[in-house]
């Protein structure tokens, strides 16, 4: 008996000592309401994310959420109008980047900082967090789960054609034109929305440059028409020239699902696209998937290789999407209460185990680490790979550029594979957008 | 005497209230939700702000000056131009024929007129949907009929190209809106008394003298309204071309609208946004009360 | 076919040729106009992943019916019904409204009449996007954010300069004589205006309630940012169900469009009979 005494209470003073370095905030008693906003208005994310937030309501029966849908194309100009209008909600979703940086120079979103370090909070990627910031200060907690981007192939079509993965840009040059010979167009783009064919401009620069040349780009010290960026542009004005890219692609809309409709009708035989396909792509038809589809990272650039230049950059978001907080008080002080509660929300119940365990059973890897090793699909196997052992994640250029250069970054896309405009007129276009940005920074 | 003076006083005091009284609710519901708003447009144009924020800088007419060099509004409001004149050229002329050929059949051709009308009847929203895919280069309708037509493999590009992209638009816009002209136009007709037409039969007139002689310039105001009407809304012009093109490719299908639409919403510019649409409004405006004044019609018979 | 106004030998057989032409062309145009319909409703019929393999242009292979019953769980009958509410009280109080608004500037001669005519012009001129956020403001000030009555007022007012426009274009037509007959009689301006302008421009009416209606039902921006609760939500933001962050489900949102073009397409076909010729008959009695 006493021994049994004694072990229960050492297992008490242990696990009292534990919820001591992790604690989580108390919160008031008084009724509150909480509005938050999300885009989460189809499935599968719409029943995690509401049941996270019937699993908070019912820890904390005083307190009401109000949780609204926002569909997604114009969720961006409704929370303008909601700020302007000084009707910001109380917690709500962004993709961090320029827009972030944005709503918190303008006061509508919170620094969590202090409350992260004193708070529990789940062992969020350096990735996550690092884009989750800006300035120094932790502005964001992630929960919309890391997308990379990769090449999905078919690999019925590689099987037929007799090729292999290649591990080189060469190498992919090769199955190319080896893929034309038999007849398939090489790679299905969706360019109309533009930031389709960035991806295979982010990536060409990062295997050619690492990140060295888009950050000097990006602070002034370097140029958008440096080498490494005209090498890309040229690579895929040539690639298009040679028909390895899918004729009218800046027609093609992703939304409509114009590229997967090439890769399901075989007419092509790979995709450069964002890791989220793995979600759309079952969801449509899964026993397709299952047969044909493969997934390789993007291939390295041999040449810059040998220079030196790491061939591990990925390019994606590690955030996906992130709750920033509004919580002020009519004075303008911190409203500390509703600011505590919205964070155990996004850090406790959103990001929970049930919440991990949903995502990952719909191939979303959340932020967090550890949950890479969890991975059961074979496709996203190989996303997760190639994102957690990048040495740094790039994010999509269209976010992280300031919001004009954006723009400009965007129709210069069309201008480059529409064979428009040479890559020295296009870094010179963003070189110019890029300048007016840093000028009103 | 005094008194055909005083009557004519008494008379237009008269007209002068019973205009007021018809004329109230109308300017009243505009006022609050029409001329506040543009007031309130115009004022921010004087604004260096990001849309969201409370501080706004004021730079007075910094915005002005920068967008009278615009070069992408001036694009856009070639864009624009060229869409009302195509729109004009195209909507209005078939309206018209439509509606003379429903006129001259009478009831047997209703089943006309009812398919004839569908393309109004859709969304904006949902005709730029259903034109993405009909006019795609992978699989749309012109691609199959090349591809059928030339033997192999052909991809028409429409949207993905300027200046194809516009004149794609433009199309489309010609089959959501000409409709709209039939039934203005079928409305004007039937807005001729009878009487003239049956005078005309027994005056012997054929279908050709009664057309250009008694029906045509009966419609004269109602051709000036039509006018006006896709004058204005082709400068206006937003909805379809948002979902459809979103002002691509790079810039080929910029208007007016789209381009302020990204700055304000999209780009944190919204005091430089105000200033595009209260240029907007100004040559809009312009514009149209010129036509007005060209135009002239007359009124009475 | 037998025109009453071809008059000798030669002129029929220029009138059946000049028929013929006419039904060719129109045939070609009959054609334009159905086709994209005919696309809409057959690929509503289909799965999402057979229209992308497939290509859309392709036939229903197999017939997918579960379409519809779905959107039906979706709720979107009451979208439907919240949509009629708005629509129908919104288009009365415009018709109303405006033909007040018309009869003076058409028929009356005041010293204001010129300046209020093109203040009416210029506001058919402002975009739309730039009045959200004052409205916005407004709505909410009024406390009617999320409550679909808020759309009752833009709605309304937003149709009413082009419609002044167009009402009073087709009141200037009416003859002066049909007016001096009445005054003849006693009527004053009030009277003249219930029992003879109003009943003449029926013509005119039934072409803004076409216009109008059409446009109200299809309204998407003001709706998208005035209702944002589900209860709410008026029909053009049925859609938004079906269209997710990076992807949408094309054959639902195609059975959407259709169940959303049908009651217009019904109510048109019962309804364009009142735009027949001879309203006019019988006005000017000699």
């Amino acid at each position: 008996m006493k021994k049994v005494l004694v072990m229960a209470l050492a297992l008490i003073l242990i696990v009292s000592s534990m919820a001591a370095l992790a604690e989580i905030p108390e919160l008031t008693k008084e009724p509150m309401h909480i509005l938050l906003w999300d885009i989460s208005n189809e499935e599968p994310h719409k029943s995690t994310h509401e049941a996270a937030v019937k699993r908070f309501m019912e820890a904390y029966p005083n307190i009401e959420v109000e949780q609204v849908h926002i569909q997604n194309d114009t969720y961006k100009q409704q929370i303008v109008v909601q700020m302007s209008a000084g009707e910001c909600p109380d917690m709500y979703i962004h993709w961090a980047g320029g827009p972030m940086a944005e709503y918190y120079k303008s006061g509508f979103a919170n620094d969590l900082t202090e409350l992260y370090n004193t708070y529990d909070h789940p062992d969020f990627t350096d990735a996550a967090i690092a884009q989750a910031s800006y300035d120094g200060k932790i502005l964001a907690i992630p929960y919309g789960g890391m997308s990379g981007c990769d090449i999905f192939y078919n690999k019925t079509i590689f099987e037929e054609v007799g090729v292999e993965v290649p591990e080189t840009i060469d190498e992919l040059e090769a199955v190319c034109d080896k893929l034309l010979e038999a007849g398939y167009v090489p790679f299905a783009l969706a360019n109309s929305s533009k930031w389709t064919g960035s991806m295979y401009y982010m990536y060409l620069v990062a295997r050619h440059s690492g990140n060295a040349e888009f950050d000097a780009a990006y602070d002034g010290t370097g140029s958008f028409t440096s080498e490494a960026f005209i090498w890309a542009g040229n690579k895929i004005q040539d690639w298009v020239r040679k028909g390895y890219i899918i004729e009218g692609c800046n027609s093609l809309v992703t939304d409509n699902g114009d590229d997967r409709a090439l890769m399901y009708s075989n007419t092509c035989a790979m995709m450069l696209q964002g890791s989220w396909q793995t979600r759309t792509m079952p969801n449509e038809n899964k026993e397709w998937y299952e047969a044909n589809l493969g997934t390789f990272r993007f291939p390295k650039d041999a040449e810059a290789e040998a220079r030196g230049v790491p061939q591990d950059v990925e390019i994606g978001t590690a955030v996906g999407n992130a709750f920033s907080f509004n919580c002020w008080k009519e004075d303008g002080s911190v409203d500390e209460e509703k600011l505590k509660a919205c964070y155990v929300l996004a850090t406790q119940f959103y990001n929970d185990d049930i919440y991990n365990q949903e995502q990952m059973e719909h191939n979303t890897i959340p932020s967090i680490k550890g949950f890479e090793k969890q991975v059961t699909d074979p496709n996203m196997q190989v996303v997760v790979d190639t994102f957690f052992n990048a040495s740094n994640v790039q994010l999509w250029y269209d976010q992280y550029l300031p919001a004009s250069v954006t723009e400009v970054h965007k129709d210069c896309m069309t201008y480059l594979f529409g064979l428009e405009k040479t890559p020295e007129e296009i870094g010179q276009l963003q070189d110019e957008a890029m300048a007016a940005a840093r000028a009103a920074m | 005497m005094n008194k055909p003076n005083q009557l004519a006083r008494v008379e237009s005091r008269n007209t002068a209230v019973a205009a007021t009284v018809f004329l109230f609710p109308a300017i009243a519901l505009i006022i609050v939700y029409m001329i506040y708003p543009i007031i309130d447009t115009f004022l921010t144009s004087q604004y260096s702000w990001n849309g969201i924020s409370t501080d706004r800088v004021f730079v007075g007419m910094e915005n002005w000056k920068t967008l009278i060099h615009d070069q992408k509004f001036w694009s856009a409001f070639g864009h624009n131009v060229i869409v009302m004149i195509f729109s004009i050229l195209l909507q209005i002329p078939i309206g018209m024929l439509l509606a003379t050929f429903l006129d001259a059949g009478g009831r047997k051709l209703n089943i006309f007129k009812i398919i004839w009308f569908l393309p109004y009847l859709m969304s904006s929203v949902a005709i730029a949907f259903l034109f993405t895919y009909i006019l795609a280069t992978n699989g749309g309708l012109f691609s199959t009929l090349a591809t059928l037509i030339n033997g192999k493999r052909t991809a028409v590009d429409l949207l993905g190209k300027s200046p194809q992209a516009l004149y794609a638009v433009i199309g489309v816009m010609a089959w959501q809106f000409t409709p709209f002209y039939m039934v203005y136009f079928i409305a004007g007709y039937s807005n001729i008394p009878t009487t003239l037409y049956e005078a005309a039969v027994i005056d012997g007139a054929n279908r050709r003298q009664y057309l250009f002689k008694v029906a045509i310039p009966m419609l004269g105001p109602i051709f000036k309204t039509a006018c006006t009407m896709s004058m204005i809304g082709s400068l206006k012009y937003f909805d379809m071309i948002w979902n459809m093109t979103q002002g691509g490719p790079a810039g080929g299908t910029e208007l007016m609208a789209t381009y302020m639409y990204k700055l304000s919403f999209q780009q944190w510019k919204m005091g430089y946004g105000s200033a595009v649409a209260a240029g907007m409004f100004i040559l809009i405006t312009a514009i149209a009360l010129l036509f007005q004044k060209i135009f002239v019609v007359k009124e009475d018979f | 076919m037998r025109d009453r106004m071809a008059n000798s030998d030669k002129e029929i057989i220029k009138s059946r040729i000049a028929w013929g032409i006419a039904f060719l062309l129109a045939f070609f145009w009959l054609l334009i106009s159905l086709i994209p319909f005919v696309f809409m409703v057959f690929n509503s019929f289909r799965k999402q992943f057979d229209m992308l393999q497939q290509g859309p242009l392709h036939a229903p292979d197999p017939w997918y019916f579960d379409n519809y019953p779905q959107i039906v769980q979706n709720g979107i009958f009451g979208y439907f019904g919240r949509s009629v509410l708005i629509v129908a009280i919104s288009l009365v109080l415009m018709l109303i409204i405006s033909s007040f608004a018309a009869y003076p500037l058409s028929r009356m001669k005041f010293r204001l009449r010129n300046f209020i005519y093109a203040g009416i012009i210029a506001m058919m001129s402002i975009p739309m996007h730039v009045t959200l956020i004052p409205i916005f403001k407004m709505t909410n000030a009024m406390g009617l954010y999320n409550n679909k009555f808020s759309l009752i007022g833009p709605y309304v007012a937003f149709a009413l300069p082009m419609s002044v426009f167009i009402l009073t274009g087709f009141m200037m037509t009416i003859p002066r004589e049909v007016e001096e007959a009445a005054v003849i009689d006693g009527c004053n301006k009030y009277s003249m205006f219930f029992r003879i302008i109003w009943p003449l421009s029926k013509s005119g009416l039934s072409t803004l309630a076409i216009y109008n209606g059409v446009s109200m039902w299809n309204e998407f921006a003001f709706a998208n940012t005035f209702l944002n609760d589900a209860r709410e939500k008026t029909l053009p933001l049925a859609l938004g169900q079906f269209k997710g962050e990076f992807s949408m489900n094309m054959p639902m949102i195609l059975s959407v469009l259709v169940l959303s073009a049908l009651p217009m397409i019904v109510l048109f076909i019962i309804f364009q009979d009142k735009l027949v010729k001879g309203m006019m008959a019988g006005a000017v009695k000699g």
